[in-house]
């Protein structure tokens, strides 16, 4: 199960209607609900968001293509999101399966 | 044995038509300045698929044609020649004679021979001509690189691109792209771009669908089935491979990516598009693209018989898309009155049990009740299957908005907007005339010069929008122009020249913009083969109330014109009340129906000791006695007595007078015209559950019946 799912502290807006995303240890199709409902929880802040991708150890195709529909709504909404942290099996994710560029922000990391 | 390839010839043609299609948009957005490698690569591709199918059927003039034209695209492709306007007028004017000679061919008739060698002496007098420098550098094409299946034999580091789209379900399936992606890894250096152009907003994705499609590049001398074996657990059709031996070629992923087996993509690329250069002429905004379908041509030639064909980039696609089938309208139009007959047995069965009693009658329509609503789900299904979106229409107008515009010396731009808006088939057939003339006249009549808009303080460039949408029930499509609007003075004079309104008459705006929709109705002082010959206008609101449709016309001064049509989702079923006159059963559209009403005595007024009309809230509407109109028994003859339903068509409405209001229910539209005769004032007749054939009322042919009923009878006519 997904932390932010668990741990609703960890989920909870920052600032200002800051939205915080917060990707579990297990982001794969098994979490994959779980996960979206968290995204779209977040999205309905107005933003901008933070993403805390440093937990992260198991990633597969369902969670990475949560998280760009996620990236791509941002963008359409022209909202900035920042990654606040990537853990290494993220960014191998994120790179093997060729969406790094969708999903750097121009918000970048912070 | 022998293949009979003729089971393949309306495939053929009917691919080819659509392949030509998306040649057309592709050489309008070269006419427009937007020239790029995809879109050559689109016409090149569509002109060697219908080389490669034509030689393969035997149509020989067909490929000797397109033999001569790929050889021009060729030279396009490699960046010898430049692309100009004089070409591109030569490409689209090709593009229409294949057009022709497949229609020819197919209807089994000669060829316009004279036109077919004129335009091939053209291209031949272009390819005999020094190319200049190229402007442009154009990737290699696959499918024009059939050579270069042997990896070995090309210079440079060998390697594969792959182009994997899988299906929705992989992820279901318990496949992983990231895995198999990491395998790819392991065989050789993997570059991977995905495609996610078909992953819809995060509220409407399934999680456990895959909307993801890939283009990789893998280097190294790797056997191919090694990389099948990577790809074992995924469908084959959803994998694509092509050796390449020149590490200097780029992952082009916009030109080589097959379509997944998804719908149309959900999302516009996520980079910005780069801003279009404004044409020197004629600037088409619009969304009309090379369509993801232009990269699976000729599916048909899947068929033992491509085997026999040019080779082509589209094979190994064409091992058949098992997520769509091609199925005959006929067929669909069988499926079609079927629903309709279970439709009429259903309100048998409900008319059987509506006077039965007791437990048992009480459980049977409890279960009556659900099969209304399986039956709804089963039509709702059978009507999405001949639902086409709009853009199969709207993506006609480029062109003519090109050729008009050249013609004209007008600079104009088209927008289209909610091409995606769906309806049926039928009604899209029919659609596409009005379309046409309701857009010539706004080019002609409405937008002006390029000098006068500049006077104006418009911008040069007259904007003609195409917008089409859901409402309610319907299709709403509009047409509008930001030109000089209609001259009312313009019009109202001409309206009294011809006796359709009386020297004194007063009228609102709106009457006055609708005059423009009478029979043979022009004000423009030159007639020309665009438009002002006045058949046009009339001819677009008769189409669209055929087609149970209304057309509404805004207009404002300076600012533009704007029509709005609206349609029928679907000319086979409608949504119907019942209502009774003396003992005839008709039914009205219940999208007409504005409201119904028990008239009050002081209501009603009466002008010339005859016609009737009522006040409701601040308007008057005429009264129409449905019994007087269509010769009939009524049960009441006064106001007082019976019922005043209001209706409206094309911006006007009237009040019904009526015995009984009934039931409402969905009725089968049966043809009057198939089956008899059109009767103005009727779209149909349908069948009843106690077997009774009710008349389907046409309000706009009611109105118009109504005022011709009334000017005959008009008293003081009869008096003269």
């Amino acid at each position: 199960m997904n932390d932010a799912v668990n741990n609703p502290a960890a989920a909870a807006p920052g600032p200002k209607g800051t939205g915080r995303v917060v990707l579990g240890v297990s982001c794969t199709f098994h979490e994959a609900v779980a996960l979206r409902a968290h995204l779209l929880e977040q999205a309905e802040l107005p933003g901008p968001y933070v993403i805390e991708g440093g937990a992260v150890e198991q990633i597969d195709t369902a969670g990475v293509q949560l998280l760009l529909a996620f990236a791509l709504d941002c963008l359409e909404r022209n909202i900035h999101y920042t990654w606040q942290s990537r853990s290494a099996a993220l960014d191998d994710a994120i790179r093997i399966l060729g969406v790094g560029a969708l999903l750097e922000s121009p918000g970048g990391m912070a | 044995m022998t293949l009979d390839l003729a089971q393949f010839h309306d495939t053929f043609f009917a691919e080819s038509n659509e392949a030509l299609d998306s040649m057309e948009s592709a050489l309008l957005k070269l006419s427009a300045g937007e020239v790029d490698s995809e879109l050559i690569n689109t016409i090149f591709r569509v002109a060697h698929s219908i080389k490669g199918g034509s030689a393969t059927f035997g149509f020989t003039e067909v490929a000797a044609f397109t033999h001569k034209l790929e050889t021009l695209l060729d030279e396009l492709r490699a960046g010898k020649r430049r692309v100009d306007p004089a070409l591109v007028d030569t490409l689209l004017r090709s593009c229409d004679l294949m057009r022709s000679m497949l229609a020819a061919t197919q209807a089994k008739q000669s060829l316009d021979a004279a036109g077919t060698a004129a335009l091939s002496a053209e291209i031949e007098l272009i390819l005999e001509s020094p190319a200049e420098a190229p402007t442009m550098r154009v990737p290699a094409l696959p499918a024009s690189v059939p050579a270069a299946s042997d990896p070995a034999t090309s210079s440079g580091p060998p390697g594969w691109r792959i182009h994997f789209a899988p299906g929705p379900k992989l992820l279901r399936n318990g496949s992983d792209p990231l895995r198999i992606l990491r395998e790819l890894a392991r065989l050789g250096a993997v570059e991977s771009r995905v495609d996610a152009k078909w992953v819809p907003p995060l509220a409407e994705l399934d999680p456990e669908e895959c909307r993801l499609a890939w283009s990789i590049e893998l280097t190294g001398d790797i056997k191919e089935a090694a990389i099948r074996a990577v790809f074992e657990w995924v469908e084959a059709d959803c994998v694509k491979l092509e050796p390449f031996g020149s590490a200097a070629t780029a992952i082009d992923a916009t030109v080589m990516m097959p379509a997944p087996k998804f719908l149309e993509p959900v999302r516009p690329e996520p980079e910005p598009a780069p801003e279009p250069k404004p044409a020197p002429e004629t600037a088409i905004a619009s969304p009309v693209s090379a369509s993801p379908a232009a990269t699976m041509l000729m599916p048909a030639l899947s068929a033992p018989a491509a085997a026999a064909a040019a080779p082509s980039a589209t094979a190994p696609m064409a091992q058949g898309d098992h997520g769509s089938i091609r199925v005959s309208t006929e067929k669909i139009d069988e499926l079609m009155n079927s629903v309709g007959e279970l439709v009429i047995t259903q309100s048998v069965l409900n008319q059987l049990a509506a006077p039965l009693e007791g437990r048992e009658a009480h459980e049977l329509r409890s279960a009556l009740g659900q099969l209304e609503r399986h039956m709804r789900e089963l039509q709702e299904s059978v009507m999405r299957v001949r639902m086409l979106p709009i853009s199969s229409v709207f993506n006609r107008f480029p062109r003519l908005i090109r050729d008009l515009g050249q013609r004209l010396g007008k600079k104009l731009e088209l927008r289209i907007s909610g091409e995606h808006t769906e309806l049926d088939k039928t009604v899209l057939e029919k659609i596409g005339d009005p379309l046409v003339h309701l857009i010539r006249n706004s080019i002609d009549h409405g937008i002006e010069t390029p000098e006068v808009r500049l006077a104006g303080g418009k911008s040069a460039h007259g904007v003609i929008q195409l917008h089409a949408y859901h409402k309610g029930g319907s299709v709403v499509v509009e047409v509008g122009d930001d030109g000089g609007g209609l001259n009312r003075e313009r019009i109202l004079a001409k309206a009294r020249e011809r006796g359709l309104v009386a020297p004194e008459e007063e009228l609102s705006d709106e009457r006055v913009n609708n005059l423009i929709f009478q029979p043979g109705f022009s004000t423009a002082e030159v007639v020309s083969d665009v438009s002002g010959r006045g058949v046009g206008m009339d001819v677009v609101k008769r189409n669209i109330n055929e087609l149970g449709g209304y057309v509404q016309i805004y207009s404002t001064p300076g600012k533009g014109s704007m029509v709005r049509i609206r349609l029928p989702l679907t000319l086979a079923i409608l949504d119907g009340q019942l209502a009774r006159v003396g003992t005839e059963v008709y039914v009205v559209p219940i999208v007409s129906i504005v409201e119904t009403i028990q008239v009050r005595a002081e209501q009603v007024s009466t002008i010339a000791n005859r016609a009737q009309v009522i006040r409701l809230r601040d308007d008057y509407l005429p009264i129409v006695r449905l019994h007087e109109l269509f010769d009939i028994e009524p049960e009441h003859t006064d106001l007082l007595d019976g019922l005043l339903m209001i209706v409206e068509a094309d911006g006007t409405r009237v009040g019904l007078f009526l015995d009984e209001l009934m039931s409402q229910q969905q009725v089968v539209i049966k043809s009057l015209e198939t089956n008899f005769r059109p009767i103005t004032g009727f779209a149909g007749a349908t069948m009843l559950g106690d077997g009774r054939v009710a008349l389907i009322l046409d309000v706009p042919g009611v109105i118009s019946r109504f005022r011709s009923h009334e000017t005959r009878h008009d008293p003081a006519r009869e008096a003269a």
